[in-house]
């Protein structure tokens, strides 16, 4: 049976049936995820409704359409409409801000009908639309800084209304992907350097101060004031790396201010966090200094992965999901329902089908004429390798537990779309890569 | 952007995604490999929960099969006590309080408590009510680790009837731990015989507790999957008592609420059929948690209920004794069965003193029999005289006194037999006369005997010494468990002629003498009143019996604490138990138990 042409997307066929495997499989995982123990008469407790895998079903195939339409929509006509919508995204994010239904804790859902939305997730698309528009034309007139200084303006801007939800986790879904486009449009390696190493400092100033006093639940802030161990042994290794380094005086001044400067900045970002941040953040240095609070999490993921082994426990037989141990086990944690239950193998196919994806999308970020196609196709890049990398190590006990659900495979309507469009607009490019 | 600078920027692009996914690999193959084993425990540690199953205990049981004792299943609403967090506000255990309409300082003063002293589980709701348990069923899913626990408590059918004999169980203390010994069962909570046959049988009756893992879920709740047995249960075993209900009823309905005991024995098989204390106490209140005021009332009772008088309590065996001391002066030949002795004037001057007998005026001239019927003080002084006091002792001995008879129960007293050697030790050679011969002789002095020891006494004289040694268990088996040494008593040794004659002169006891209340119409019946001389106050009143007096089957013994004379407040007590026993019962003393103990181990875990 052939299937008609206007239901096969164009363009990339490793991509499509990466794309289609992954929702195949995060299917067959909520199914899991939804099914009670084999043998168990005590209901699940908290159990994960059956309903959640249909309306995965549905969620799926409403990722399909906006798969298909995405990979066809005219790209000249979505970049002339990029700004215009950018802007009214960001709008929408600052009304959501003042007027949204507060849903536990947070302003994040938008509420059409029975339906719940989070706009954030879609402004990541208009974000990248935007960005690539201003870094492709600006390829053609090349004004350099000033434009990457202004996408960096865009990014903040919409990191910024998101982390006031608050929703941290999306809110680095931005940085990652301006640091993404701006690396592809050119921005000098010294300014990598420079934000890596300022987070390095950061946090190995955190680090040293934590295992001095180990005492981190204490007061963190009172006890700032000796800064010593590991941090100062790397300032010392990054004076070595700058005298070193062929690059300007100037340069060399600025990376070290900004290094230290990160370092005595941390205590004033600290106090700007949310309770639960600081837990969460020190809980990622100690699991078991609240096991049974925001360490539970980290724990069991890893429990949940680690004993699966090399082949896993076998598809719904898994006992850390099937006893409700695994917190979040149908969104931001169903890669460990895969790891237990699939065991490493499983796991390392998830992850081939991902790497999949992104390379081919590299290629065609790489081969594509157009500036703006270009861009937008490393964003969707970054945009997918962020999510997979930070999801997958949080569950792996890598980075401590924030809000990044694993595109695709988590359950969620706003999740499938957006990944789906984002893969469609790929599919899209790299459809047209020879013309101009 | 130049081709070049695209390719460079590529290459790096690649490099780090392919660096990112290395890391992740690499960590993943790390997690599932090497430190798999550990994850794979920590992931059976979250979801096995080793359980302790405590054994049923045997129930216990009377001669017919009816139930003396047996265990009901009472269910505690326990929570963990990690989620008792005292100081902080708590929904969940405010909606509890609520719930079970609980008051709140107290219970949480109580689940305070248990926090401090370690308990894993705490108790939310003690003995809870069926619609407690099942409002916690119904909404387990809200109740996080929440549960219902179940254990067996002891359950006493028949209240104070059996309180002494049966005893109690009670939670294990540290003394209880250090003589269990190596036994390594027993936990801080478990219950423990304490008293009576629950303490000397405790070993069949308890069994051995089980461990069990069972798979439970993030909440704590038992899933159900694969339950695990480590260890198994194994339920105590029944236990059959020699003792008749009805008898046991007629004993206690005769002593009515006066201080003293009674206890009767078969002549054939040395089976208990009766033993009762009195004041007796409920043993159902020892295995519930009991008022201040309620327990200080048991503690401070003057009439000491928890005080048994048939197997702890020791008294002179006064005038009972003269029978021993008759058989004596028969085996040495220093009296015969008709022998007058010098006449009764009101008592007898040996040395300096003057020991009286109980009747003032005198009995007069007095044969051997004559003196025993009248319970003459005067004659048995002078037969005392005429013996050595290790002759008196050893025919004591011989029947049963100074030493315990029963033999399974810690709290059985031995009594005393004075001896020579014993009064050398006590006064140094010398430094005592022959006029303890008077005292003993009839009973006073030093002597001290139990009921038990009484009762069997009489059995021993009415079957010429061939009645076993006195049993309260009915079969071997459980006798051994219950720790008694398989020793069957020495013959007597007392002419068959002399028995007979004391048999006889007995029955004329009761036909016409001192005991006369305890006569039968149709059955003979042979007994002694005593009245044993108390410094503290009335005297005690005896009463030994065996009937019928041709071929004995029951023996009984009846005492009655500072009631005054044996044959007025003793001997009326025996005849309407014998009244009972003869007429309204299929005499059990003629047979030892047949029925096999009851298959059924008593209740399910």
């Amino acid at each position: 049976m052939r299937i008609p042409t206007w239901l096969q997307p164009p363009g990339d066929r490793w991509i499509f049936t990466s794309w289609l495997l992954l929702c195949l499989g995060s299917l067959a995982m909520l199914w899991s995820v939804t099914e009670p123990l084999r043998g168990s008469y005590e209901a699940l407790d908290p159990g994960v409704a059956k309903e959640v895998f249909s309306k995965q079903v549905l969620w799926v195939f409403v990722g399909y359409l906006a798969l298909l339409g995405a990979a066809r929509v005219p790209l000249r006509a979505l970049e002339h409409a990029a700004l215009p919508l950018c802007l009214g995204m960001i709008v929408l994010l600052a009304l959501l801000l003042a007027v949204g239904p507060q849903i536990s804790g947070s302003r994040r859902w938008l509420m059409l009908g029975p339906l719940r939305m989070q706009p954030a997730e879609l402004a990541k698309i208009t974000f990248i639309l935007a960005a690539a528009h201003l870094l492709g034309r600006s390829q053609q007139d090349s004004r350099g800084l000033a434009v990457t200084l202004g996408t960096f303006g865009l990014m903040a801007l919409h990191a910024g209304l998101v982390l006031k939800e608050p929703d941290l986790g999306t809110a680095l879904v931005f940085v990652a992907i301006w640091i993404g486009m701006a690396f592809w449009y050119g921005m000098p390696g010294i300014f990598l350097l420079g934000a890596g190493s300022a987070f390095l400092s950061s946090v190995l100033l955190f680090y040293s101060e934590w295992t001095r006093t180990n005492q981190p639940a204490a007061e963190p802030s009172s006890s700032w004031a000796v800064y010593t161990g590991p941090w100062a042994v790397y300032i010392l290794i990054l004076l070595g790396v700058l005298y070193f380094a062929r690059i300007g005086i100037a340069a060399k001044v600025v990376l070290l201010c900004l290094n230290v400067a990160t370092g005595l900045g941390i205590p004033f970002f600290w106090e700007k966090l949310h309770g639960y941040q600081q837990e969460r953040i020190l809980t990622f240095f100690d699991p078991m200094r609240d096991q049974f609070g925001s360490g539970y999490q980290a724990i069991q993921s890893k429990v949940a992965i680690g004993s699966g082994g090399l082949f896993g426990t076998h598809y719904l037989q898994g006992t850390q999901k099937g006893l409700a141990f695994l917190p979040e086990r149908h969104t931001d944690f169903i890669f460990s329902v895969v790891g237990e239950e699939l065991g490493f193998f499983g796991a390392m196919v998830l992850l081939a089908l991902f790497l999949t994806i992104i390379l081919r999308g590299l290629d065609v970020a790489a081969e594509a004429r157009r500036p703006f196609c270009s861009f937008v196709a490393i964003g969707v890049v970054s945009y997918l390798t962020f999510h997979v990398v930070v999801n997958v190590s949080i569950t792996t006990g890598l980075l401590p537990v924030t809000g990044v659900p694993l595109p695709l495979l988590s359950y969620g309507g706003s999740n499938m779309l957006t990944s789906s469009i984002l893969l469609g607009l790929l599919l899209n490019i790299g459809s047209h890569s020879f013309e101009d | 952007m130049s081709d070049r600078e695209l390719y460079f920027r590529r290459r790096i692009f690649f490099a780090a995604v392919v660096a990112l996914f290395g890391i992740l690999t690499v960590n993943l193959f790390v997690m599932t490999v090497p430190q798999n084993r550990y994850y794979k425990d920590k992931a059976l540690e979250n979801r096995q929960v080793e359980f302790r199953v405590r054994p049923p205990r045997g129930r216990i049981l009377d001669r017919d099969g009816t139930l003396l004792a047996d265990n009901m299943f009472i269910a505690d609403i326990t929570m963990p006590a990690s989620g008792f967090r005292p100081g902080r506000a708590d929904t969940t255990l405010e909606r509890l309080l609520e719930w079970f309409h609980l008051p709140r300082d107290e219970t949480l003063l109580r689940l305070l408590n248990q926090q401090e002293a370690g308990r894993a589980r705490l108790t939310l709701v003690p003995n809870a009510t069926m619609p407690q348990i099942a409002a916690v069923e119904e909404r387990r899913s809200r109740l996080p680790g929440i549960r219902v626990d179940t254990r067996p408590r002891r359950r006493y059918l028949f209240d104070s009837l059996f309180a002494h004999l049966i005893g109690y169980v009670g939670e294990v203390d540290q003394a209880d731990l250090d003589t269990a010994g190596g036994d390594q069962d027993y936990r801080l909570r478990d219950m423990i015989g304490k008293q009576g046959i629950e303490s000397a049988a405790e070993a069949r009756l308890r069994g051995r507790s089980g461990i069990k893992l069972e798979e439970v879920n993030a909440a704590g709740h038992i899933v159900g999957r694969r339950p695990f047995w480590v260890q198994e249960v194994v339920p105590g075993r029944d236990i059959q008592l020699t003792l008749s209900l009805p008898l046991q009823m007629a004993l206690a309905g005769s002593l009515g609420d006066r201080p003293g005991c009674g206890v009767a024995m078969s002549c054939l098989t040395g089976e208990i059929l009766a033993a009762y204390s009195s004041p007796s106490f409920d043993p159902n209140l020892m295995t519930a948690p009991v008022s201040t005021e309620q327990w200080n009332a048991l503690i401070n009772d003057p009439a000491k209920p928890f005080f048994n008088r048939f197997l702890q309590a020791t008294y002179p065996p006064a005038s009972l004794y003269k029978t021993v001391t008759s058989l004596a002066g028969l085996q040495h030949g220093v009296i015969a069965h008709g022998t007058v002795l010098d006449p009764c004037r009101g008592g007898y001057s040996f040395g300096n003193r003057f020991f009286r007998c109980w009747k003032k005026e005198g009995h007069g001239h007095v044969d051997h029999s004559q003196a025993l019927i009248n319970s003459c003080d005067t004659f048995y002084y002078q037969v005392g005289l005429r013996l050595d006091i290790d002759e008196l002792a050893a025919a004591a001995r011989a029947l049963g006194l100074g030493s315990r008879c029963a033999g399974i129960f810690a709290e059985e007293a031995a009594g005393l037999v004075p001896d020579r050697r014993w009064y050398d030790q006590r006064y140094g050679p010398g430094g005592w006369t022959r006029a303890v011969l008077l005292n003993n002789a009839i009973g006073q002095g030093e002597l001290l005997v139990t009921p038990l020891q009484m009762v069997q006494l009489a059995a021993r004289v009415a079957s010429s010494g061939r009645v076993p040694m006195p049993r309260f268990v009915a079969d071997a088996d459980a006798q051994a468990d219950a720790g008694a040494a398989a020793s069957s008593p020495l013959p007597l040794p007392f002419a068959p002629r002399d028995l007979d004659w004391l048999r006889r002169t007995l029955a004329q006891v009761v036909e016409n003498g001192t005991g006369r209340q305890a006569r039968l119409e149709d059955v003979a019946v042979a007994g002694k009143t005593g009245t044993a001389q108390n410094p503290h106050g009335e005297d005690h009143a005896w009463f030994m019996c065996f009937a019928p007096v041709e071929q004995p089957e029951v023996a009984l013994v009846v005492m009655v604490e500072n009631a005054g004379h044996g044959g007025t407040e003793a001997a009326p007590v025996a005849g309407s138990w014998l009244d009972v026993y003869f007429h309204q019962t299929d005499r059990p003393g003629l047979r030892p138990v047949q029925a096999p103990p009851a298959r059924n181990p008593g209740g399910t875990p």
